[in-house]
């Protein structure tokens, strides 16, 4: 899976009763599963949200690999926080925190990856018309979601071509080598899609 | 039709100790383009891409109009990307959806308000163009020559007049970039297209050579292809070095 892919997962058709299931019922279901977790920051709590996650995701029949599994750099982001909180004595919070973390990623896969892109945004705009009654458009608050979906995994994937760009310099310990052209790319990605949209009309006043 | 008159591009830049100055992009190009197939060719940096960004309002002239059937996309945009689909280079640029079928959902979300008529017509799209099977692949899983096709069917899913495109083939090996070519001038649209690709140039009915932002020359593809071959031999670059001679020729 590429990098690109790999965070929130890509939409695999299916039959299963998750597929099936209404995706306002599936947002619900992220929401319920995750808020009240975050909230407590109860280490049982969190196992049993993820446990849920998992099953959930193992009733959508999704192919394990790619349900479950996350990069080597979510894995060093989820190491750290367990480590860090465990050098100030607590471990328990930082497991309970990357827990947390992780149930959130899995609970959005349910929605990722049993549910058409295009159905996701149009569930997005329905549940935000009233912000067409004050003068802003659900339209393009749907599109900015949906590209926040897509871009995301581009950023993820560009910062490991900036990482692998630097190793080959030799430059893997300066911050300025990795940082710089990540900020550029990233900016320069926004502007292209900027360009993209407006060539394809998409946020021109109807 | 595609008509510019008189068409200049500026822009301000900033050089050396922060002073503001301006960069001529475009100057002085006129042209009348009913032809089918358009090609522009010129060095790195010589205005093609400004030249074509001025045709659906992604750029704004300085100076000078800008006729798309009729519509000036400086007052129309709108009107003026109704009409005209727009190619970019890079297709990563342009597919801003996770698969094929998504994105050209998107392209159609204003035209069809169904959802499953919009998911059948976006696969009607992708199974013209041969695309059906990848319909639902992530972008990244595609080779180059198909994100492209992709790309190309997003743009001809609204049914555009007028199709214009940036230096498809740039990115593509050759096996990618026959199979753009074909698709491309395979269109009933108007197509004009920018390219480094000489063969692909010489399958237009008419070609413009952009110099240093100025219309170099504008007629028959093959005497245009000599025309651009004989500057870029003499050393001509779009940096700033004219070519002893080299003028401005408007009209074929």
């Amino acid at each position: 899976m590429k990098p690109q892919t790999q965070l929130f997962g890509l939409y695999i058709p299916g039959q299963s009763v998750i597929h099936r299931l209404p995706v306002g019922a599936k947002y619900l279901l992220v929401l319920l599963g995750t808020i009240p977790s975050l909230l407590a920051q109860q280490w049982w709590l969190a196992l049993a949200v993820l446990g849920i996650a998992a099953a959930v995701l193992m009733i959508a029949r999704l192919p394990v690999r790619l349900a479950l599994g996350f990069g080597w750099g979510m894995g060093i982001l989820l190491a750290l926080i367990v480590g860090y909180h465990s050098l100030y004595g607590r471990p328990l919070v930082g497991l309970t925190l990357a827990t947390n973390l992780l149930a959130c990623i899995w609970l959005s896969r349910v929605l990722t990856m049993t549910t058409p892109a295009p159905v996701l945004v149009d569930a997005l705009v329905a549940a935000s018309r009233p912000l067409d009654w004050v003068g802003l458009s659900s339209e393009r608050f749907g599109l900015a979601v949906a590209l926040m979906l897509r871009s995301i995994p581009y950023l993820v994937g560009l910062s490991g071509d900036v990482r692998n760009a630097a190793r080959a310099r030799g430059l893997e310990r300066n911050c300025f080598a990795s940082v710089t052209p990540f900020v550029i790319g990233a900016v320069a990605y926004a502007q292209r899609t900027g360009d993209a949209l407006a060539a394809r009309g998409l946020g021109d006043d109807d | 039709m595609i008509e510019l008159h008189d068409v200049s591009v500026a822009v301000p830049v900033w050089g050396d100790g922060g002073r503001q100055r301006t960069k001529q992009l475009l100057t002085g190009v006129t042209a009348s383009l009913p032809e089918q197939r358009v090609a522009v060719v010129g060095a790195n940096g010589s205005g093609k891409s400004t030249l074509l960004r001025l045709l659906n309002g992604l750029i704004t002239a300085s100076a000078g109009r800008v006729l798309v059937d009729g519509i000036d996309p400086a007052r129309d945009g709108k009107g003026a990307r109704q009409r005209v689909g727009f190619v970019f280079t890079d297709p990563l640029s342009q597919l801003v959806m996770s698969t094929p079928a998504d994105d050209i959902e998107l392209s159609l979300r204003k035209r069809i308000r169904d959802r499953k008529e919009r998911a059948a017509r976006a696969q009607a799209v992708l199974d013209e163009r041969g695309l059906g099977d990848v319909a639902h692949q992530s972008i990244y899983d595609l080779s180059g020559g198909e994100r492209q096709l992709v790309s190309l069917a997003t743009v001809l899913a609204i049914e555009p007049a007028i199709v214009v495109a940036d230096e498809p083939t740039t990115l593509l090996d050759l096996r990618n970039r026959m199979d753009v070519c074909e698709a491309l001038l395979g269109l009933p649209q108007q197509l004009l297209y920018a390219t480094h690709d000489l063969d692909f140039a010489a399958q237009a009915d008419r070609a413009l050579v952009i110099q240093e932002g100025r219309l170099s020359f504008d007629g028959p593809a093959a005497e245009a292809i000599s025309h651009y071959r004989g500057l870029m031999a003499s050393g001509t670059r779009a940096s700033g070095r004219g070519a002893p001679g080299a003028k401005a020729v408007g009209g074929a």
